[in-house]
This record gives C-alpha cells, sequence and structure tokens, in this order.
C-alpha cells in the first residue's frame, strides 16, 4: 500500500518506512544510537529528499529513544546525571559546530573535510571498537593490563576538579569531563549532520569507563533530547519534517526499540561492542565505495545549508 | 499607409486561410486533457493524463506537457584528487521547466526544421540553447552538464520524450488524435501547460493548448500548509506525537511483557 507524503512530496510503499524504522530501531535499542548514519541514506535511496530525510529521522528517533530509554529505565540501566551532564556539553558542542560549518562553506571545499572527518571518525572508531571488544573477549579472565595502560589517562583524568560520583555508573569523575567530551562529540556531530551517537557510546565506554549496558541506556536519553531539539529547529527553520513519514518510521522503530532493549539483556557488553563495531566498519566502507565509485548521475538536490 | 498596408496584409492572408481551409475541409487543431485537475491526496501515487483532440489529416502532432520554467539549483559532483567523488560546487539551471514531456507523431527531427524546434523549445537541444547554466567555462562543458540534468531529471520521472505513442484516426474529413501519458507522482503540485503543435513540411501550422493542475486536497493539503505557515505548531505537534508513541508502545509492552 502507498501512502502520499505531504512534504517530501512522494509516494512511499509503507511497507518500506516501517521495515527500516524496525531495523533502526531494533539497533537503537540494542546499542543506544540513534541510526541516522544508517537511515538517513537508505531514506534517500527511496526517493526521499535529503534534508527532508535528515529531519524527518530525527523525528523518528524522537520516538525510538523515548521508547528506548524507557525499556532501559526499568531495569536501572540509566544514569541520567551523566546524560545531563553530557547534554549540557553536547548542546554548548553543537552551537560550535554550526558555527564551524559556516566558517568550512566560507572556505569551500566544505564537503570534502566534512566526509574525510565522517569517514575517520568511522573507521578509527569502528576499528579500535572491534579490536578492543575482540581483544576483551579473549582474555576475560587475565583482566590484567588494562589499568596500566589507561594509568596516564585516567591519572590526568583524577586530577581535575569538581569530581563526582555517578551511581548507576559506579564511576567517579570531574564533572568537566563528560561537559567536554559531550561538546566534543556536539561539534562533530553538527558537522558531519549526524546525531552522534556512535562516537558518543566509544566516548562512554573508553573515557568515562561506563559499564556497556548503563551506556546504551544513557546515551538513548542524551540522543532524546538532542533530537528534539533538533527536530523542532528543523521543523521551524527548514520546513523539513514530513508527519506522515515520520509517524510511518515509529510504527517500527518504537517497537523495534523495545526488541532491541529486551535482547540486548541477554547479550555480553562485549558482544554488543563488537556487533556495533562491525556495523559501524560496514557503513564506512559503503561509504569510502560510494566516494570511489563512479555515480550514475553527477547532479543532485541541493541540501539544506 | 504602414498601419494600413499591414491592416491589408492580415486581411489577405485571413482571407487566403479561409478560402485554403475550406479547400481541404481542414479542422481548427483542439486539444483536451482527461482531467485539468489531478487531486493529490494520501492514496495518490501518480495519475494518468490523455490529451486528446482534432486535427488536420496528414499533420505530424507534438504534444508538450511542461511546468513554468524556473531556476533550479542543483550539486555537482566531481572528482576529487583523481580519486574521490563529491559534491564540489553548485550549478544553476535558469529557464528550464521543472517537468518536460514531450510526445510526437514521429521522430522529432525527421518532422520539424531545427530553428522551429528551438522557437518553440521542443526537444532537449532546444531546452538547452532556451536554458542558461551558470558556471560553465566552455560550450562544451555546458551541454555535458544539460546532459547531467536531463539525466538527473529522467531518473526522478520529470522529463521524457518518445515518439510513436500517439494514435491517430481518421473520422470523416478530420483526424483525431489521442494519448495517454503516465502522470509521476514526483511532479509537484501546480499547473502545467498541455501545448499541441500540427506539424506540416517541417513547420509548426497550428497550435492549441490546454492545463493540468495538480493540486494537494484534504489532510495532505493542510498538512504541507501547516507545515509551511504554522512551522512552529506543527514541530511541537510532530515532537509531542513521538514521545507519545514512544511512551505508549513502552508501556504497552511492560503489560504484554511482564517480566523483562
Amino acid at each position: 500500500m502507498y501512502l502520499y507524503l505531504p512534504v517530501a512530496l512522494t509516494s512511499i510503499n509503507i511497507l518500506i518506512p516501517i521495515g527500516l524504522g524496525l531495523a533502526v530501531g531494533l539497533l537503537s535499542g540494542l546499542f543506544g544510537v540513534g541510526g541516522g548514519f544508517l537511515m538517513t541514506p537508505l531514506l534517500i535511496m527511496f526517493g526521499i529528499p535529503s534534508t527532508v530525510a535528515a529531519a524527518t529521522d530525527s523525528n523518528q528517533i524522537v520516538a525510538a529513544s523515548t521508547s528506548g530509554t524507557y525499556a532501559h529505565w526499568k531495569v536501572g540501566n540509566v544514569d541520567f546525571k551523566m546524560g545531563l551532564y553530557l547534554l549540557v556539553g553536547g548542546f554548548v558542542g553543537g552551537l560550535g559546530g554550526v558555527q564551524a560549518i559556516k566558517v568550512l562553506r566560507a572556505m569551500g571545499n566544505a564537503d570534502f573535510v566534512i566526509k574525510m572527518t565522517y569517514v575517520l571518525m568511522l573507521g578509527i572508531v569502528g576499528t579500535y571498537m572491534f579490536f578492543e571488544s575482540l581483544a576483551s573477549m579473549r582474555k576475560k579472565k587475565t583482566e590484567t593490563s588494562k589499568p596500566a595502560k589507561e594509568s596516564g589517562l585516567s591519572k590526568f583524568l583524577k586530577s581535575l576538579p569538581m569530581q563526582t560520583h555517578f551511581e548507576k555508573s559506579g564511576v567517579t569523575h570531574s564533572a568537566l569531563i563528560p561537559i567536554i567530551f559531550g561538546s566534543f562529540v556536539g561539534v562533530l556531530a553538527a558537522v558531519m549532520g549526524v546525531g552522534g551517537g556512535f562516537l558518543m557510546v566509544p566516548v562512554m565506554v573508553y573515557i568515562l569507563r561506563m559499564p556497556m549496558h548503563v551506556v546504551v541506556g544513557t546515551s538513548l536519553f542524551q540522543i532524546l533530547f538532542n533530537c528534539i531539539e533538533v527536530t523542532f529547529l528543523q521543523a521551524y527553520t527548514n520546513h523539513s519534517v514530513d508527519f506522515v513519514l515520520a509517524v510511518l518510521l515509529l510504527i517500527g522503530s518504537t517497537f523495534g526499540a523495545q526488541v532491541g532493549a529486551v535482547f540486548g539483556r541477554k547479550l555480553k557488553g562485549e558482544q554488543l561492542k563488537i556487533i556495533l563495531a562491525v556495523i559501524v566498519l560496514v557503513v564506512t566502507v559503503k561509504i569510502v565505495y560510494d566516494l570511489t565509485a563512479s555515480p550514475s548521475l553527477l547532479l543532485s538536490m541541493g541540501g539544506g545549508h | 499607409m504602414k498601419v494600413q498596408g499591414s491592416k491589408f496584409k492580415v486581411f489577405a492572408y485571413l482571407l487566403f486561410a479561409i478560402l485554403l481551409s475550406a479547400g481541404t475541409a481542414s479542422a481548427t487543431l483542439t486539444a483536451k486533457a482527461n482531467h485539468d485537475r489531478i487531486t493529490v491526496d494520501f492514496f495518490y501515487h501518480g495519475s494518468t493524463v490523455s490529451v486528446r483532440g482534432v486535427s488536420d489529416p496528414g499533420t505530424d502532432l507534438i504534444v508538450k506537457i511542461a511546468s513554468p520554467e524556473g531556476e533550479q539549483t542543483l550539486r555537482q559532483k566531481g572528482k576529487v584528487g583523481g580519486l574521490l567523488w563529491m559534491n564540489v560546487g553548485k550549478l544553476v539551471f535558469e529557464r528550464v521547466p521543472s517537468l518536460y514531456f514531450l510526445e510526437s507523431t514521429k521522430n522529432l527531427t525527421d518532422i520539424l526544421s531545427e530553428e522551429e524546434m528551438n522557437k518553440y523549445v521542443l526537444g532537449y537541444s532546444a531546452l538547452e540553447k532556451h536554458a542558461e547554466v551558470t558556471p560553465v567555462s566552455s560550450p562544451a562543458e555546458r551541454e555535458k552538464w544539460f546532459d547531467e540534468f536531463v539525466s538527473f531529471k529522467t531518473a526522478s520521472k520529470l522529463y521524457a520524450t518518445s515518439y510513436g505513442k500517439i494514435t491517430t484516426t481518421r473520422e470523416g474529413g478530420n483526424q483525431q488524435y489521442y494519448i495517454l501519458l503516465d502522470w509521476p507522482y514526483q511532479a509537484s503540485p501546480g499547473e502545467y501547460t498541455v501545448s499541441v503543435y500540427a506539424v506540416k513540411n517541417n513547420k509548426v501550422v497550428e497550435q492549441a493548448e490546454t492545463k493540468v493542475s495538480v493540486e494537494q486536497v484534504g489532510v495532505v493539503k493542510s498538512l504541507a500548509t501547516m507545515a509551511k505557515s504554522n512551522a512552529a505548531v506543527y514541530g511541537a505537534i510532530s515532537i509531542l506525537a513521538a514521545l507519545g508513541a514512544g511512551f505508549g508502545v513502552g508501556l504497552i509492552f511492560r503489560k504484554g511483557g511482564g517480566a523483562h
């Protein structure tokens, strides 16, 4: 059955957005990522204009992450305190990122810088997570070199002021740490035009040393607020949110997020990390392929900016 | 004197035309579309447009459907460092319709001279001469990017040309023509002009016109209007609906799932 989308100005088989929503919602509930890095290109592939695809996806993520946060909160896997600090950082970083884009565009060649940042970030994060979780899966019982390796960084982190304990995560950090790294992710996310879940998750795992299951719930909580802000701005300034498409997507994604959250509890932290790493690497390869293969069309619709 | 002369000329032509038409039992070219108004509701998945009319026997016909001309800015892909394809700039196409369909009884170049094609903007090469493309450094580059533009529009189902789909039948002293075209759902709301040209001896001899308008109706129209004119409320509703759906499904799972 086909439905007409009033803002995208196109018609779509409803099974496509519902199916995509289900798949991406599942990933969201499992890994605590919004899945924009998957959803937006897929929507464009199915004929949705790029600006509408990105804006509508963020509307959909509001639903998926509400559903996912709720599911994780029920089992005590959301660190609200940490989430709030990250949010503050992310918000500041987002503002900085928007300015950074303006500077890049003024300098010309912005697309090159953005694409390269994206590919490098995905590649580095994916590769690091893959090998790290592979190693920790192997050396599960020995548990040796970890603290020694991290001592430099963790010593520095411990020396910072405003140390505070995060009960849910079972870690103690300076409040500045999540704010600084949150804003770092915020800058990159704004520059790359993505939610940044795939960056935030590794930051929480490797720098904040939070347990993987709490990471997923907290990341979703943080994404929820980011996407509320983005949806509103997109609807208000670009008129690019398609309500009908968002409803179709969220039918799938809200259920997917619940299933993902339930399924995630059955997996170990390392297993979750390694699957996420593989997905991130596959996306990286796909982007690199798109960059190097000759495109069939040399012209495309202009984006928002 | 001059004015009088030209008046006489017009009169003479008219007289000549009347005499000529009487001699060949000619019919004035007519054009009618099956619906002048295509309504877009939730279940709209494109439509069909048929054009029919009467023409002089022995004339070839060209049916052109086009939106008003406008400006379109597209992103231009190019190779960076001889290896990576990415957007390298923007191209502006001016005086181009967003939708352009052209159907003819025979291959356009066989029935119409180039001057006539350019005069009435019939065919892609005429459209290229008519359009403006910026920035391009040479005519060759201009041609290349206009070809890319046509490919892009064709892929979006908004540009198409072909021939041989118009059927003509003799009825009395007249020729009836008919064509049925698929109307793509990608065509945005607006007014489209259907122009029919009767062609003889490589020249356009007669022209008729009709309109097709595409309009959003009902909820589709309300939502599209609201998204533009009431953006803050629209954004707020979108967010609240998403929050509601997220919580709603969460609650369903708690009840249905029981133990996690």
